[in-house]
């Protein structure tokens, strides 16, 4: 009854301004992935806020095409550099496939739990759930570090997956959860009283339906693992530096060129994945 | 029947059980016990009872061994003051957004939202180093100064508390537009009809009727920026530098440069009790605002 029209009668006198200034409000939220995009393009090895000429040769430098760099001597740096950053790469990958397996199967077994039952302890799970998104990173980062070097463990890969999972359980349990407040639990009982066991019925009806939201939770944690800075840089070990790692210590001793264009790539790659997995969403809905 | 429904609920929760239960609950005991032990001379700890960890924050230190230094707290108000300012902001440049969002057609409403939330996943080191070539003195911004003759030098924006806040405000703004935006959304229309057919100006209508009705949405959005704004370190570090230091950066001193662990987790325990009661004084007021929906 109340559509659009009569809101923007209400409106009307600042409508135009209120368009334009949430415009601008857009464009400066893309205004800093456009600058380093422009920037990653810029020939000026010295300084790249300046503009010179257009070139691809930071591209080039990182997949090893071209040797880069205002002179020989400094040109071996950038190609240790690439090395770094592919084996930062690869170990940014590794964890965050394997704690997207993790956090997927643990936040998906709550969130089925936490719908299809009711039991004693149901709200102070609810509340431990929550308890690690809210938890600030830096506590929970030296948390895990203390915990790790008090009991031994060496720090490594494997520490900064553990460090992950932790609250990446709890990303997936929240995704997952509403998925399954959507569903219809006819559709268990029917297949219930049709005589089907719980794991039958769990494999057979509940999997295929909540399968868009286990997905969706999944692409969220692999997101945020290979993001994770905080946590990470402190249980990380020497030797296993992750790609958010690699530029931030990168952006601590002092920018290079190719900066741009590693930062361009990985805008371009999360990018794709965030596209791919919110056109899901909205595919599901509709 | 039973028995084979408890034993199927017992599988699905025990993963997180003893996930959890070792993983979080573990280092954040760990965290409250080490804030209670002795440091090390060399690094490491003494497992000794030593509460001075404390005492050099809040001024109970002996003055022999430990001594109170108020730049801790002067450091904590600082970083809560930050984190206040970021929330403010936050609040001033996506409110009348959301409005404008809500009076979009269906399709295009679901087409902002994806622009606000497309950002969020991508790095946020890289969309910190962005800010920093943006304030950089050759920068944009000053680029762009320069050339319109505001200023005849460069402003020095980075490394400044600006900067921080600034960043975090960049960071932060989807986590205020989406509960803030479902608030929105929601508004009673017939309402805000009402008030003006009843003669109300614009501004009233807007304190008497919007406000308190989008009032649960801010209140949500501000807590769920206030809390990763407070203990950041990632944020003051890269864009903050000596002037823009937070809480969260004294903690990571303490634990790579100073190596006092036991003072660094004294340090996260006051974060943690500040976080905490911001989440409980808000759990009682959404409590208490469910109980008034409820009597009335």
């Amino acid at each position: 009854m109340w559509g659009p029209p009569d809101m923007k009668r209400f409106l009307k006198p600042g409508w135009l301004l209120l368009t334009f200034y949430s415009l601008i409000f857009f464009s400066f939220i893309y205004l800093p992935l456009a600058v380093i995009i422009i920037y990653s393009f810029n020939s000026n090895p010295m300084d790249m806020t300046s503009w010179q000429s257009f070139t691809l040769d930071w591209y080039r430098g990182l997949f090893g095409l071209a040797e880069v760099g205002p002179s020989l001597g400094t040109s071996a740096i950038y190609v240790e550099s690439t090395d770094q950053l592919l084996k930062a790469l690869r170990n940014s990958l590794i964890v965050a496939t394997t704690t997207t397996i993790i956090s997927t199967t643990i936040g998906t077994a709550t969130a089925i739990a936490m719908t299809r039952f009711r039991f004693r302890l149901r709200n102070a799970y609810q509340g431990l759930m929550m308890m690690p998104m809210m938890m600030p990173d830096i506590v929970l980062g030296i948390g895990l570090l203390i915990f790790f070097v008090t009991l031994g463990f060496k720090l490594s890969l494997l520490t900064i997956i553990i460090g992950h999972c932790t609250f990446l359980s709890s990303y997936v349990f929240i995704v997952v959860q509403a998925r399954m407040a959507a569903l219809d639990p006819a559709l268990e009982e029917a297949s219930a009283d049709l005589g089907a066991n719980e794991w039958v019925t769990f494999k057979k009806v509940l999997m295929p339906q909540l399968m868009p939201g286990i997905v969706g939770g999944a692409m969220l944690a692999f997101i945020i693992s290979m993001d994770d800075l905080v946590i990470t840089y402190f249980i990380a070990g020497t030797d296993s530096t992750t790609l958010p790692m690699f530029i931030f210590s990168m952006l601590r001793r002092g920018v290079k060129p190719e900066i741009n264009a590693i930062a361009t790539l990985i805008i371009l790659a999360s990018l794709i994945i965030a596209v791919i997995g919110l056109y899901l969403r909205t595919r599901q809905v509709e | 029947m039973m028995r084979r429904q408890s034993l199927f609920l017992a599988s699905l929760l025990s993963p997180v059980t003893i996930y959890l239960g070792i993983f979080f609950i573990g280092p954040l005991a760990i965290i409250a016990v080490f804030s209670l032990l002795e440091p090390g001379l060399y690094g490491g700890v003494v497992w000794n009872f030593y509460h001075w960890n404390y005492g050099r924050m809040f001024g109970w230190a002996d003055g022999v061994i430990e001594y109170y230094e108020p730049i801790y707290l002067k450091i904590l108000w600082r970083s809560m003051m930050m984190a206040m300012f970021t929330v403010i902001a936050c609040l001033i440049f996506v409110y009348p957004v959301t409005f404008w969002v809500s009076h979009l057609s269906q399709k295009r409403q679901m087409f902002f939202m994806f622009l606000i939330t497309l950002p969020f996943f991508t790095s946020l080191i890289v969309r910190l180093y962005a800010w920093l070539m943006i304030l950089k003195p050759s920068g944009i911004i000053n680029d762009a100064l320069l050339w319109i003759g505001i200023i005849d030098q460069p402003l020095d924006m980075i490394f400044t508390r600006f900067a921080v806040v600034l960043g975090m405000v960049y960071v932060m703004i989807p986590f205020m537009f989406l509960p803030v935006y479902a608030s929105v959304e929601r508004l009673d229309r017939s309402l805000i009809e009402a008030s003006s057919d009843l003669g109300a100006r614009g501004w009233q209508t807007f304190l008497k009727v919007i406000l308190p009705q989008t009032l649960p949405g801010i209140a949500g959005g501000s807590v769920i920026v206030f809390i990763p704004s407070v203990g950041n370190f990632v944020i003051p570090d890269v864009l903050g530098g000596a002037k823009g230091l937070m809480i969260g950066n004294l903690v990571e001193q303490q634990f790579l440069d100073a190596r006092n662990w036991p003072f660094g987790a004294a340090l996260s325990m006051v974060i943690m009790t500040v976080v905490l009661t911001v989440m409980l004084i808000y759990a009682l007021k959404i409590m208490r605002a469910g109980q008034n929906v409820g009597a009335s």
